[in-house]
């Protein structure tokens, strides 16, 4: 058996951290086989996190093999995940997505935002939410982090 | 933002595995957000009203 990645304390501050989930979420993974250092790490990580709860899924796709998917949902590198709602059989993409191992500050980004996700409400200010309802152009936001 | 909007996009990337992108953005300090392929952008974890308005800028200078 592998060694986990979450050990024992982690997982159950995650576990109590996902007492708070209301609607169910599927995390989309997307790997490669070559030249992902991350891919298998990035896999095991989420198969770990989407263990903590039943309300959470896990679906594993190929950047390659799965383009139109990944297309569908912008993912361009591996490895990727891709946040999405999930009600009975209907995925609903958020736009939400991580390019690279979330380990370390992005580990708990990983865990707020699948709290954030599956409370289907952004908990922005009346100004933003404001200025998002008139929008009318694309927006990419692209955060950039390290893992330390 | 993103989970308020179809329009909006929001992407966590890991700089030291995609060097390139974090290079043509040059990212300085973390974290950076990068507006539409660098139409705006601000450095630090900024107060939400501040990401707004550079967005807002970014997209009346596009």
């Amino acid at each position: 058996m592998t060694e986990k990645l979450l050990n024992e304390e982690i997982a159950r501050q995650v576990k109590e951290v996902f007492a708070q989930l209301q609607e169910p979420v599927e995390v989309l993974f997307f790997g490669r086989k070559e030249d992902c250092d991350y891919c298998a790490d990035t896999l095991q990580l989420a198969q770990e996190i989407v263990e903590l709860s039943d309300k959470l899924g896990l679906s594993v796709y190929d950047l390659d093999e799965d383009l139109s998917l990944a297309e569908q949902y912008h993912v361009d590198k591996a490895p990727g995940l891709a946040l999405a709602g999930k009600d009975g059989d209907q995925i609903s993409d958020y736009g939400i997505r991580y390019a690279g191992i979330p380990s370390g500050h992005e580990f708990s980004s990983l865990i707020h935002d699948l709290v954030l996700v599956s409370s289907r409400d952004s908990g922005l200010e009346q100004k933003t939410r404001d200025f998002l309802k008139g929008l009318e152009q694309p927006v990419l936001l692209q955060v950039f982090v390290t893992p330390t | 933002m993103a989970l308020e909007s179809p329009l909006v996009q929001a992407e966590m990337v890991e700089a030291m595995e995609f060097p390139e992108l974090a290079q043509r953005h040059q990212v300085s300090g973390v974290p950076q957000t990068t507006i539409n392929h660098g139409a705006g952008r601000v450095v630090g974890a900024v107060p939400e009203l501040t990401l707004l308005a550079e967005i807002q800028r970014a997209l009346k200078n596009a």
